[in-house]
């Protein structure tokens, strides 16, 4: 019941800023977790002011001038808000984009959040090449890039999808290999596994609604020029 | 699974299904008003006829079924393909230029996002038999009147020129993957892709600096963008793509619709398909098109002798959605109620002044439950009905409910408030 009441009340102050002031002319949404520090390290080098309090449980943060609203949204949805407009410009990964296959512009990528979309299997697997399995179990969380892949090579994979800890997969022997995210490849290697291929090299993107980048098309390109000049 | 509806589809009705026929009924009305004839064609027909020059994006959204001869069949996924068949087949002895407009649900296998449901609705209009700037310019027109008489008053058309792009692919002389790479670039708008192209394939001066300007090559100020263009030209066909959109832009300048447009050619989604001018209709409330169209000379030869032709399809639900947002009102979940409620058993003279109520354009609904006036007016207040007409000693009588005092109006006497 307390926690009801809380939320309601929460509600209510969202509701009561929204109404009075307008949203912003851009929407900005960023990703929370591990790309957040670098994505608004970036913006501020970039001299576009960022609000100070992420922490706050706002969830529309403006600029100084109000010129620009930020949203901190989950990693994978930042391509859904932006394909849609309801934020006009985002930072996401390479990886997330592609797999949510979400039609937006992607003008610049950033210089950080640097891995790769890796196959992974066990150390001690035969050394034959990916496409001499008939019908490969593959844990990932990125199930339709992993199928292209796999396609690609006319291999007919049976595609797990996991949201989380993916090593696990050959551990346990609910799959053959994986598809996962590969930065130094510690994990990896504390869980018995090699990479075996790289599907796609991530980095950070910036990525623009399709609608937006033309009808507000000023104050897009002067965002763009300001994140190329530090870049 | 008895009673549900499969994923995909929609039942519209009261308030929601109204707004809908309503809004087709007055775009119908504008391409009318500009010469387009109606034309309804099949739902579904041969898929070899609708998949003539589909991308292959599109050949893999479509509807396929077979027919009990063993024939493939499909689901129309768009409007245009079947009125040109019927162009190129049926009507080519017709005199040109022929006219054509519809309104309907198209289906395809994709999914539901932003307004639109596997069956989805378009209207639109296509113009056979004319190649000039002046019908590029007409179509123009018409989409931008159909924004307006959709309710958007805000809104963009982005306008390009497919051969200004199909010219520079032609001129730089590249192999299928380097082609593929360039449009996927320019598609994205992506500036590390497009460096990546031009790091991996060796240009000359002129070539490097014609792909290089393309990303400035889009903007309100239309003078600006063509002459920019027209200084990277490399060959006749982006000179002559240039050419035709400066005369489309003039022809256009007449509607009055020149504030609206911005220029765009990287706008190349339909490569392939459209022959010249291309463009999309866009509105602030939507992160979606709302329309496009172009022209597309190609089309009606696969079915009859070759006819220069140019269209634009609108997305009705997104522009019902876009509209719902600018005025920021909800359709009302409730059917719209009658102006009246009439009780008057079968009395013929009754009947006649409802029938001349109704032919003078008010909505009447007539009590068959033989109910009593008091139910009836239970009845009214329930479902939002302001009045109630009772049939007493060879006159209507009106009653509203909700009112402690029954309001009684002057004896022949009856309110519409409309």
């Amino acid at each position: 019941m307390t926690n009801n009441a809380t939320l309601e009340l929460e509600t209510l102050e969202l509701e009561t800023d929204e109404s009075t002031e307008s949203r912003p002319p851009i929407l900005f949404a960023l990703p929370k977790g591990r790309l957040a520090d670098e994505s608004l390290g970036l913006l501020a080098r970039a001299g576009l002011s960022v609000p100070v309090d992420t922490g706050s449980r706002k969830l529309v943060l403006p600029n100084a001038d109000r010129s620009i609203g930020f949203v901190m949204a989950k990693p994978w949805d930042v391509p859904t808000f932006v394909e849609y407009g309801a934020a006009d410009v985002g930072i996401c990964g390479l990886d997330v984009l592609r797999e949510s296959g979400r039609r937006v512009h992607e003008p610049l990528r950033l210089p950080f959040g640097h891995c790769r979309l890796s196959v992974a299997g066990p150390v001690d697997r035969p050394d034959t090449p990916l496409r001499y399995a008939s019908q490969p179990r593959i844990a990932t969380k990125f199930p339709r890039l992993t199928q292209e892949f796999f396609r690609q090579r006319g291999v007919n994979a049976e595609v797990i999808g996991l949201s989380g800890s993916v090593e696990l997969g050959p551990v346990l022997d609910l799959a053959d290999l994986i598809v996962d995210i590969v930065e130094t490849g510690s994990t990896l290697r504390a869980n018995g596994l090699v990479e075996i291929r790289t599907i796609l090299d991530v980095q950070a993107v910036l990525i623009v609604n399709r609608a937006a980048y033309q009808l507000k098309n000023r104050e897009i390109q002067a965002i763009i020029e300001r994140v190329r000049a530090v870049i | 699974m008895l009673g549900q509806i499969p994923f995909g589809v929609a039942d519209y009705f009261w308030e929601e299904a109204l707004q809908r026929q309503e809004l087709l009924s007055s775009l119908l009305e504008s391409f009318r008003r500009w010469g387009y004839g109606d034309v309804i064609p099949p739902a579904f027909e041969y898929a070899a006829s609708l998949g003539a020059q589909a991308s292959a994006g599109l050949q893999a959204e479509m509807y396929r079924f077979l027919d009990r001869d063993g024939k493939t069949l499909a689901l129309r996924p768009e409007f245009t393909t079947p009125v040109a068949r019927l162009v190129g087949t049926r009507l080519h002895d017709w005199p040109m230029p022929q006219r054509f407009c519809y309104a309907g649900s198209v289906f395809r296998y994709v999914d539901p996002q932003a307004g639109r449901q596997r069956e989805f609705w378009q209207a639109g209009v296509e113009l056979f038999g004319a190649a000039s700037p002046d019908a590029d310019a007409e179509v123009l027109a018409l989409t931008a009147e159909a924004m307006t008489v959709a309710g958007l008053r805000d809104y963009r058309i982005v306008l390009g020129q497919i051969r200004y792009f199909s010219g520079l692919l032609a001129a730089l002389e590249l192999t299928p993957p380097q082609s593929e790479a360039l449009r996927w670039a320019i598609e994205r708008k992506s500036e590390p892709a497009l460096a990546d192209f031009l790091r991996d394939t060796p240009l000359r001066t002129g070539q490097r600096q014609a792909v290089e300007a393309l990303p400035t090559l889009s903007g309100g100020d239309i003078q600006r963008v063509i002459d920019q263009a027209e200084r990277h030209s490399l060959n006749t066909e982006m000179h002559r793509a240039l050419v035709n959109l400066r005369a489309v832009v003039d022809a256009a300048a007449g509607y009055d619709i020149l504030d609206c447009i911005v220029l765009d050619l990287t706008e190349i989604r339909s490569l392939g398909y459209y022959t010249g001018i291309s463009f999309e209709a866009l509105a602030p409330q939507s992160g979606f098109s709302i329309g496009s169209g172009g022209r597309y000379d190609d089309l009606v030869a696969h079915f009859g002798p070759a006819q220069p032709a140019v269209g634009v399809a609108l997305g009705v639900d997104r522009l019902l959605l876009a509209r719902q947002r600018q005025s920021a009102t909800r359709s009302a979940l409730r059917p719209t109620p009658p102006h009246a409620l009439v009780v008057a058993g079968h009395h013929p003279a009754a009947m006649a002044q409802v029938q001349a109520w109704r032919a003078a354009g008010y909505r009447l609904q007539v009590e068959v439950n033989g109910r009593d006036l008091a139910a009836v007016l239970a009845y009214a207040a329930q479902i939002g009905v302001g009045q109630v007409l009772a049939w007493e000693s060879g006159q209507f009588t009106a009653y509203r409910p909700n009112a402690d005092d029954l309001f009684v109006a002057s004896p022949g006497k009856i309110f519409f408030d409309d």
